[in-house]
């Protein structure tokens, strides 16, 4: 009798917990199956403008002015050539200022050198903290640079810094070693143009620059990376942006605007006191600061994904690089969702409540612990007997086919409207990585969110060592 | 359990068999790119060469043996370029070809984009149903910025419907944007009086209201001057701020005792643009009202403050060496921060 009871123990027991696993996974297939519908939607409404020569046409004399806040540490080897491109960019009326973070190496010394920088006065506002600056340069090449020397920091310290100096309404924040089109300010000032009251940030799209040939800070021909681990990202940067953050953009629920490339509207930022310092994901933290705000202000605003404005960046390909960047992720998510979570599902934040904080609970929080389980679980309950095919079936189907399904068709969203591969070569090796990336790759991908639970939980605040090889040199 | 799986098998199947249909439309696209390219290049040697020659039905010749998008896409681009008889040359060419229907058809049924840049290249090519087109586009278009595109092109088509009702039919939504502004600017002379209404208009949005004013204020000039020295009382911040940025730009007989009285205002928007309109018109009797700004709340107010102290020259700096030497405040620190702004010595 006790034997039997504590068989149906164990049978109730792995039932409810493959509920569960098999709950979750639903849950985060819906969402993304959600998603795709709601961004071809918003794809079908919103077509891009071809040429960029029309945007300037068309929008170039009403365009507001931009800074754009270049935060550097250690970037010695691509600083000076990054400057050069970004100061290129095709914009009406923006400056460049760049904040040398406390570096290590020659990054100042070569900024100083490669622009002829001279020290300058400048007066600003202290709005928002950050550590204590040493000075400001101006380049008698150019009006429209600025470089501030300041004690390290970090990224949102430095990125704060900039925010005090800057004199625009508008900034945008880019990596240092990230490359932007010529036409992305432009194209992603348009919401600031069509709706300027409302509109108070906007993210653009990251693209994986791996591959591609690069001359003096362009990408001059796209090409798909050689590296598979890079060609993973590639459709993992397609299904983020393009799927999952056009379409909460569409329901103004957009819980991110990456810190690589993003443009906002500075007297909000201000408003939320900038970014927070020390924290892990200082992009979605921003974000999640601008909602609530304007929620609790009861002012009507817009943060809105434009996918036309593309970043190019620089994607690890070692897996212990990838690793590192991705238990980080997880940690400023985490970090994020719990110490925001009063927003969870409160009525007064309406849909980021309920939508956006919904979106993080489900794929960031429980979604990576969820699966995890499963793999090891509902194989070895239906092994023992204990499930049934059915269920290590329908497991099969969430972690393997729909997640199959969900990379090909953010590939036939990217194909259908915006077409950016140059070659259908290029798209058949794209639809044979969104098929296998799903046999492995995910897996491991779930293991280091899982390892980013775990070191949250043990409080580790280490941003592990992110080498890079530089996006300067020829095709790699 | 079992639907979960079905669905999932049909899904992915659906996803990759539509995917490979994508592929293969590309590859079609692949060698059709080739050959547009081709007739791109063939079409633009043929337009340099119109320029020169001005043989119009060898033009005439070669606009109709390449597709009309192709010719309408490369024209349009070309055309822009061109000023004077060349211009109107080339474009009664592309007229003659009956390249014009072709266009407002795409700005009936092409997809938002397309309706907008049909409506540029129809007031481009200045065609006899551009009017007709446009008209309808701005009455009936669904979205708000075809509508503002299409007002755009009536206006330098001068064929814009009175502004009240343009701005009817652009909605309310559409009156945020700051295509708008631009408008506004390239309202003919003739018609200024029609934006001084609006920008007096009370129930009008103030963000139009505000961009009538700045549009005003950079064409029409000192006539509109009164306007814009009442307009400084107006109740919205916008409207008063925008104002006083035109009385900047045009000065008026009373500037001094507006600009005074504008440096009191509840909005620090409005104390900053009055003081930039006194530094702007250099009223430097208006000196000691700006030292008092320099103790503004707002950074804003006190960095114009500064600046329009600044820029009267050495009376101006004076007045900010003695605020600076003066006992640590705000404006203290901002006059020594002004005095200091440039290249360090």
């Amino acid at each position: 009798m006790m034997v039997a009871d504590w068989s149906h123990g164990i049978v109730l027991a792995a039932s409810i917990l493959s509920w569960f696993i098999i709950g979750a996974g639903l849950a985060q297939t819906a969402v993304y199956l959600l998603q795709l519908i709601v961004a071809a939607y918003a794809l079908s409404r919103r077509p891009p403008v071809a040429r960029s020569a029309l945007l300037w046409h068309r929008y170039g004399d009403v365009a507001p002015p931009i800074a754009l806040l270049v935060p550097a540490y250690n970037e010695e080897v691509n600083v000076v050539e990054s400057v050069h491109s970004m100061l290129a960019l095709e914009y009406p009326n923006f400056e460049v200022i760049v904040i040398n973070d406390g570096s290590k190496d020659q990054t100042l010394q070569r900024l100083i050198e490669g622009f002829k920088l001279v020290k300058f006065h400048r007066p600003y506002e202290e709005a928002v903290t950050h550590k204590p600056i040493r000075g400001l340069y101006s380049s008698p090449m150019t009006e429209r640079l600025f470089v501030i020397d300041k004690e390290n920091g970090g990224k949102a310290d430095a990125q704060n810094a900039g925010i005090n100096v800057c004199r625009a309404p508008l900034f945008c924040v880019i990596d240092g070693d990230s490359i932007l089109e010529p036409d992305a300010l432009m194209r992603a000032a348009q919401p600031f143009i069509d709706d300027p009251e409302r509109t108070i940030a906007v993210g653009g799209t990251i693209r994986i620059a791996n591959g591609s040939r690069i001359e003096a800070g362009r990408v001059r021909e796209i090409h798909l990376p050689t590296r598979l681990v890079a060609l993973f990202q590639v459709v993992e940067y397609l299904r983020a942006f393009l799927m999952a953050r056009l379409a909460w953009s569409r329901i103004n629920t957009l819980m991110l605007v990456s810190g690589a490339f993003g443009l906002f509207r500075r007297a909000e930022v201000v408003a939320v006191g900038g970014f927070t310092r020390g924290s892990m994901g200082e992009d979605m933290d921003l974000v999640i600061k601008l909602h609530r705000y304007m929620r609790d202000t009861k002012r009507k605003y817009s943060i809105q994904f434009v996918p036309e404005p593309v970043c190019w960046t620089e994607a690890p390909e070692t897996l212990s690089v990838l690793g590192r960047q991705r238990t980080r992720w997880q940690r400023g998510a985490l970090e994020c969702f719990f110490r925001y979570r009063s927003m969870l599902f409160n009525p007064r934040y309406g849909r980021v409540g309920f939508l956006g904080f919904g979106h993080i609970l489900v794929v960031d929080v429980l979604g990576p612990v969820a699966e995890v389980l499963g793999y090891v679980l509902i194989p070895a309950f239906w092994l023992l007997g204990i499930l049934s095919a059915e269920y290590l079936l329908a497991f099969t189907s969430l972690v393997f086919t729909y997640g199959v399904c969900v990379s090909v068709c953010s590939l036939v969203l990217e194909e259908a409207e915006l077409q950016r591969f140059p070659r259908a070569r290029d798209l058949a090796v794209l639809t044979a990585v969104a098929v296998i990336e799903n046999f492995g790759y995910r897996q491991l991908n779930n293991f280091w969110r899982v390892k980013g639970w775990w070191q949250f939980l043990r409080g580790d605040q280490g941003w592990g060592e992110m080498t890079r090889t530089g996006l300067g040199g020829a095709k790699k | 359990m079992w639907l979960v799986w079905d669905m999932s098998i049909l899904l992915s199947a659906l996803s990759l068999v539509i995917m490979l249909l994508l592929i293969a439309r590309r590859v079609l696209h692949e060698r059709r790119g080739t050959a547009a390219a081709d007739q791109r290049r063939f079409l633009l040697t043929a337009l340099i060469a119109f320029t020169e020659n001005r043989d119009r039905e060898a033009l005439k010749a070669v606009l109709l043996s390449v597709p009309a998008s192709v010719a309408i896409d490369a024209g349009f681009e070309f055309i822009s370029l061109l000023r004077g008889e060349e211009h109107d040359d080339v474009v009664a060419a592309f007229n003659e070809c009956g390249l014009p229907a072709l266009i407002g058809k795409q700005l009936e049924r092409g997809n938002g984009a397309e309706r907008i840049h049909a409506a540029e290249m129809l007031a481009a090519l200045r065609s006899e149903n551009a009017v007709a087109s446009l008209l309808s586009a701005l009455d009936r278009d669904r979205s708000r910025e075809v509508r503002i595109a299409a007002a755009i092109a009536l206006c330098d088509v001068g064929a814009l419907p009175p502004l009240v009702i343009t701005l009817r039919k652009i909605g309310i939504a559409g009156q945020r944007s700051r295509r708008l502004i631009e408008l506004f600017r390239r309202f003919p002379p003739r018609r200024f009086e029609e934006l001084e209404d609006h920008a007096g208009r009370q129930d009008a949005v103030p963000f139009t209201r505000a961009a009538a004013i700045d549009a005003l204020a950079r064409s029409g000039g000192f006539r509109f001057a009164d306007f814009f020295a009442r307009a400084v009382g107006d109740p919205s911040a916008e409207v008063a701020a925008a104002a006083l940025r035109a009385l900047g730009l045009t000065g008026h007989t009373d500037a001094p005792t507006i600009l005074v009285k504008a440096m009191a205002n509840d909005d620090w928007d409005v104390r900053a643009d009055a003081a930039n309109a006194a530094g702007r018109l250099g009223l430097s009797e208006l000196a000691a009202p700006l030292a008092q700004l320099m103790d503004d709340e707002a950074w804003t107010v006190r960095y114009a403050a500064a600046n329009a102290l600044r820029s009267f020259g050495q009376p101006g700096e004076r007045v900010l060496q003695e605020i600076a030497a003066s006992e640590v405040s705000r404006s203290q620190r901002t006059a020594s921060l002004i005095l200091a702004e440039g290249p360090a010595i």
